[in-house]
């Protein structure tokens, strides 16, 4: 049963970053506004950088705008203090990213200034980037938000999203289905799942949190992981980079949107977050914390798995 | 319970990833007791189970172990403070993603063996060798590894036809 979702407000939040844009550009508070611009494709969008006040009306907000813009804050580290401060459109969702990336001393909150989007939720693809959003189209992503208005933004448009859609969660219906099955049953399933990975990394290079100047995937000496597209190699991989993500990952669910082979990489990570919540109580992405929950210890953590 | 000198059908391979305060001083006093354990385990010895990355638990496994013990010292007894706790935490979590990934969590083991326990370090080793010689070989990475090769065989459609059309 499909249903249309209600995206009217996007008129009036992309008027409202577009106004933004301009005031902050042209009083000299940021240097460049990273946000959405329309691209070639009829509904398509993608990322842009103003340094023009001029430009911002280029500036877009549609169900289109699927990118975390985050990746570009901790890829361009380096050059935020240069170039000073930088605006930046994030949804939720990326707020939760930025959030985490600054309890890693990757950002510093004062070289940002956050326009927030009130979201109704985005496009779980953008093959066909005019597509409605309806309840069949929306990424799975926005059914399991929690955070539609994001909080603590130095800037977000006077616009009320419209209450989430009640529907079933994907993620965690799929890991209560895997979790279900025997152990022999998961190990088919991510072997199919893995088999397809085509070790292209755009699930690293779109993830803001790979954001290690060498990957140990790609050091040879020795070789922990096994570079190559083969099946072996292919879950070595992966299970790393879930392992890597644990307690860090803040659920943009880009990795999964930019995997070009359809693996449900989301679902590694959602389920990571699910058990660290369990485990030690903690969800990534809502407090800037100096250490997240791998980092640190208490003495009364549960060591029943221990002899 | 093995006897020393019976004969199996199936010897395991355990690799058993120790600190080298406890854990390796714990199975070097079972040594020096003469105390008999299973010769199944092979020994790796690390500055503190802090240096334990999971990422060894998996490349064990990928180069054929067929069970993964995981020893150090006790909680507090940490010879760097802390290095247990970390391990501790980091372990909870990387099981419960072998889990999800399908990998027999009998297979793998964690225990904490002070210097003094060379008694302890018999029994966990006698049982994990035990338990993982029960289950027989470890096959789910062999295989992967396996499947790196064709086997040769022409066993889809797309294989029969282009092998049809190399046929002169």
């Amino acid at each position: 049963m499909t249903q249309p979702i209600d995206t009217s407000i996007y008129t009036a939040v992309t008027d409202a970053i577009r106004t933004e844009a301009a005031r902050i550009l042209s009083d000299g508070t940021v240097t460049a506004v990273a946000g959405y611009a329309a691209a070639r494709r009829k509904g398509s969008s993608q990322p842009i950088v103003v340094s023009d006040a001029g430009n911002a009306d280029k500036l877009i907000f549609t169900a289109a705008c699927v990118n975390n813009l985050a990746v570009y804050l901790t890829k361009a580290k380096k050059d935020i203090p240069k170039s000073g401060r930088i605006g930046v459109v994030v949804k939720g969702c990326d707020l939760r990213a930025l959030v985490g990336l600054m309890g890693e001393s990757q950002l510093k909150r004062d070289d940002l200034y956050l326009i927030g989007v009130p979201c109704a939720g985005v496009l779980g693809s953008t093959i066909q980037p005019a597509t409605e959003l309806n309840t069949d189209t929306i990424a799975p992503k926005c059914l399991e938000c929690v955070e539609r208005l994001p909080v603590g933004c130095d800037f977000v448009p006077a616009v009320t999203p419209p209450p989430a859609p009640e529907l079933e969660k994907k993620y965690a219906s799929e890991i209560a289905r895997l979790e279900a099955m025997t152990p022999a049953e998961r190990w088919a399933y991510w072997k199919e799942q893995f088999s397809k990975c085509i070790k292209c990394y755009a699930c690293r290079q779109v993830c803001p949190f790979c954001f290690c100047e060498q990957c140990l995937c790609d050091r040879n000496r020795p070789q922990m992981v096994e570079t190559t597209p083969r099946p072996a190699g292919n879950m070595a991989w992966h299970i790393v980079r879930a392992m890597h993500l644990a307690g860090r990952c803040a659920g943009c669910a880009e990795c999964e949107r930019a995997c070009p082979m359809d693996i449900p990489l989301n679902l590694l990570n959602r389920k990571m977050a699910k058990e660290l919540k369990e485990l030690f109580d903690y969800e990534s992405g809502f407090e800037v914390l100096e250490c997240g929950p791998l980092a640190t210890f208490t003495e009364k953590d549960d060591q029943s798995f221990i002899k | 319970m093995s006897t020393p000198g019976t004969k199996h059908d199936f010897e395991p391979k355990i690799i058993a990833f120790v600190c080298t305060w406890c854990t390796y001083a714990g199975a070097d006093l079972a040594g020096t007791s003469r105390m008999q354990y299973p010769a199944n385990v092979r020994l790796l010895k690390f500055p503190c189970t802090g240096r334990i990355d999971p990422i060894f638990i998996l490349k064990a496994f990928q180069q054929g172990a067929d069970g993964v013990l995981v020893s150090g010292c006790h909680p507090g007894d940490c010879h760097y403070i802390a290095g247990n706790f970390h391990a501790r935490r980091r372990f909870a979590a990387f099981r419960k993603l072998l889990e999800f990934v399908g990998v027999d969590l009998n297979r793998l083991q964690f225990s904490w063996v002070s210097a003094a326990e060379g008694g302890k370090w018999v029994e966990v080793v006698t049982e994990l060798t035990e338990r993982v010689r029960c289950m027989g070989p470890m096959l789910e990475f062999k295989e992967l590894a396996l499947e790196e090769q064709w086997s040769g065989k022409l066993d889809s459609l797309e294989l029969q036809e282009a092998y049809n059309q190399i046929q002169v």
